[in-house]
């Protein structure tokens, strides 16, 4: 009797025993008619696995889950070299089977889950999460600089489990440039996915142009099931969420943030189109945590295009007026929220600055054109309150000055920053 | 020659695979003088594990990393029953050795280590791992409602590793008033750490009466040193942040609260000095939770010598 496996068929996890079937000649098939959120939730699945995750392997001596204790007893049950050929072999397929879990693949799906919308998506956390998966690369990389398999001169358990988690890497999230840090685990990859066990199995792999942008977050609920789309177009994502495929490319669409059609039209929508996209901009400054001079200020006059946007600095013309904190934030917060207007075509930050009263308000401002836009003059009456003036780029201390507006430098001009304030 | 473990000695990953070898009869010894920080940025310990995480085993025969792996390694070694009597049995301790780690330990942690300021707090993070961590004991505790041990009718390396992660959980970070939920992982825990064997490595274990406040972020920087405090005081935590053990205890004691000390002299504390200690003994009585006689009572014998001709066991 065959044993069979509960999963969908673009599941990386259930991919790992079908892959060690194909080595061993044991018979493993997938369930028929599997719908992800569906089956699973079933009693009987539950009887299955208590914690509703998918895949489990039902034997006739009963279920196991957990993708790779399947993966292990699958390849228990015939003399094989999947576990290696000596006791030492064996503790270093275990010790690359755990590195692949906690070091690749967690991470991986920490970066990962986020900007699909199925977890909050939290830039610190990201960062952390990419920082770990480069330096468990890092560690791979040198490993199989000087191995061609994980251990020993065969493929092992651990080259089978290792190779279906980087597949999710691979094409969904970790670009060409991403990966090149890290030559000998490229080789490795593309090596492996081509070893023709494993090419039944996966299909072919492309590798992701680019990483999927932030989603809004959408919570997995009880009754409500978010999306995966197939594995043979995009190699999928791990099952530990619940998941109708059907509904992918539909319920993807509506949380895609679409540029809102404007109900008048705006003239600025009517400019020669530029290459800068504001969005980017706006994403790298917020983004960035550390390095930021290097990356995000580099990153801004990389991508500024002076025929499309132009840069002004305001200065705010009633300044004895601000004798208290609090007011003059809440002036500036005002000014901020009136702007509103204006999100899709402008940047900009606002300085209060200074140690005691009274406190010097500045700005700086990116607006989409070579004007100060007309609507926002005539919408928003804060404007007439400063005084504007363009930004020469050609100027280096202008455009210095522009760039410790950017990362609220101090002391700015010689004096602290009692706030800064950031539209965008 | 004995197999050698590069970890400290209160390192929760360590004591899996030596809590095995108690079981097994192999012998295992956590190399001397371990310094947290340190020994594990050598060149040569680098040459052992490219990643430079803790712990490392090493044989005779080259070393192993990821504790999980050294625990296996470790049962290999001889002829035992720590992975099941059948195959559906080795497959069962397989899912709940990962279901251990990748459900279980992976959710504490990610609870546990922004609190004592060793990775960035976000309240949503937080939220998401304790939601995790609920459904995965949730989970357990059903299973444990009809099982004594994970797998089959006898300790399996499941439980040992099971333990171990539960271990820094109980002591550090889930009150009685969260556990209070999941009775029989209750039941299974204190069971366990009070095995010989277990009680032997991991020490006493008590439950944690709060959780840890929320420090200020201290990001782990290639230079800069996280602290990890003893596990003997206060069971400690998961090996993979890098840690000074000997910043530990100054850390520790700001957030413990402490009893403070009378600063008259006490007539009592001028007495002759005696082999008896009060506190090992208020020790014992709190954390047997089940077999009482066999265990408290009877420790009563060997916590105080002069006792064992009063009592009868």
């Amino acid at each position: 009797m065959a044993l069979i496996i509960h999963a969908g068929s673009t599941n990386k996890n259930a991919m790992k025993a079908l892959i060690v079937a194909e080595y061993t000649g044991v018979k493993v098939e997938l369930v028929k008619d599997f719908q992800m959120g569906v089956s699973n939730k079933t009693p009987e699945f539950l009887s299955l696995n208590p914690i509703g995750k998918v895949p489990v392997l039902e034997t006739p001596d009963g279920s196991v889950f957990e993708s790779n204790a399947i993966a292990r007893y699958v390849a228990r049950l015939t003399d094989n070299t999947l576990f290696g050929a000596s006791l030492i072999d064996y503790g270093r397929i275990e010790q690359w089977i755990d590195f692949a879990t906690l070091e690749i693949d967690s991470n991986i799906l920490r970066w990962f889950i986020p900007r699909i919308g199925f977890a909050v998506y939290l830039p610190p956390a990201e960062e952390a999460a990419i920082s770990s998966l480069k330096r468990a690369l890092a560690a791979l990389n040198t490993h199989l600089a000087s191995n061609t398999y994980l251990v020993g001169h065969s493929v092992t358990l651990a080259d089978i489990i290792m190779t279906c988690n980087l597949v999710l890497g691979f094409s969904r999230i970790m670009t060409k440039s991403f990966t090149s840090e890290f030559p000998h685990v490229e080789r490795y990859f593309w090596t492996m996915v081509n070893q023709p066990n494993f090419l039944k199995i996966v299909g072919e792999v492309k590798q992701a142009e680019s990483v999927p942008p932030v989603q809004s977050a959408k919570k997995p609920s009880e009754t409500k099931e978010p999306v995966k789309p197939t594995v043979k177009d995009a190699p999928k994502e791990e099952a530990k969420k619940e998941v109708k495929e059907q509904v992918a490319k539909p319920e993807a669409a509506e949380e895609v943030v679409e540029a809102p059609k404007p109900k008048a039209k705006n003239p600025l929508d009517l400019l020669p189109s530029s290459k800068m996209v504001l969005d980017d901009w706006k994403r790298l400054y917020s983004n960035t945590k550390t390095n930021f001079r290097e990356v995000a200020i580099k990153g801004f006059w990389d991508m500024y295009d002076p025929e499309g946007y132009s840069l002004w600095f305001c200065d705010y013309k009633y300044n004895e007026e601000n004798t208290v904190s609090f007011v003059t934030m809440n002036k500036v917060g005002g000014f901020l929220q009136r702007m509103d207007l204006a999100r899709k075509y402008a940047f900009g930050k606002m300085l209060i600055i200074g140690s005691e009263p009274p406190f010097k308000v500045k700005g700086l401002w990116l607006f989409r054109g070579k004007e100060i836009p007309k609507f926002i003059l005539d919408e928003c009456y804060d404007m007439e309150l400063y005084e504007w003036k363009q930004v020469d780029i050609t100027d280096e201390a202008q455009k210095e000055r522009v760039n410790q507006m950017i990362e609220d430098y101090e002391p700015f001009e010689g004096e602290s920053l009692l706030d800064a304030k950031c539209f965008k | 020659m004995a197999l050698i473990i590069h970890a400290g000695s209160t390192n929760k990953n360590a004591m899996k695979a030596l809590i095995v070898a108690e079981y097994t009869g192999v012998k295992v010894e956590l190399v001397k003088d371990f310094q947290m920080g340190v020994s594990n940025k050598t060149p040569e310990f680098l040459s052992l594990n490219p990643i430079g995480k803790v712990p490392v085993l090493e044989t005779p025969d080259g070393s192993v990393f990821e504790s999980n792996a050294i625990a296996r390694y470790v049962a290999r070694l001889t002829d035992n029953t720590l992975f099941g009597a059948s195959l559906i049995d080795y497959g069962r301790i397989e899912q709940w050795i990962d279901f251990a780690t990748l459900e279980i330990d992976s959710n504490i942690l990610r609870w546990f280590i922004p609190r004592i300021g060793f990775a960035v707090y976000l309240p949503p993070a937080e939220e998401a791992a304790i939601s995790s961590l609920k459904r995965a004991l949730a989970a357990l505790n059903t299973h444990l409602a009809s099982n004594t041990y994970l797998v089959g009718h006898s300790v399996t390396l499941a439980d040992i590793i099971m333990t171990c992660n539960l271990v820094l959980g109980f002591s550090r970070i889930m009150t009685k008033s969260f556990t209070s939920e999941f009775p029989h992982v209750e039941r299974y825990f204190w069971t366990m750490v009070n095995q010989p064997n277990f009680l032997k490595i991991v020490g006493e274990v008590k439950q944690a009466e709060s959780v840890p406040p929320v420090q200020s972020a201290k990001k782990p920087s290639e230079t800069k040193e996280p602290v990890k405090p003893t596990v003997k005081d206060a069971p400690k935590e998961e090996a993979k942040k890098e840690v000074k053990e000997q910043v530990a205890k100054p850390e520790a004691a700001e957030e413990v609260v402490e009893a403070p000390k009378p600063k008259a002299k006490n007539p009592l504390d001028l007495l002759p000095s005696s082999k008896m200690v009060l506190d090992d003994w208020k020790r014992l009585y709190s954390n047997t939770k089940t077999n009482f006689r066999e265990v408290a009572i009877k420790g009563l014998s060997f916590v105080f010598p002069s006792f064992k001709k009063l009592i009868s066991v």
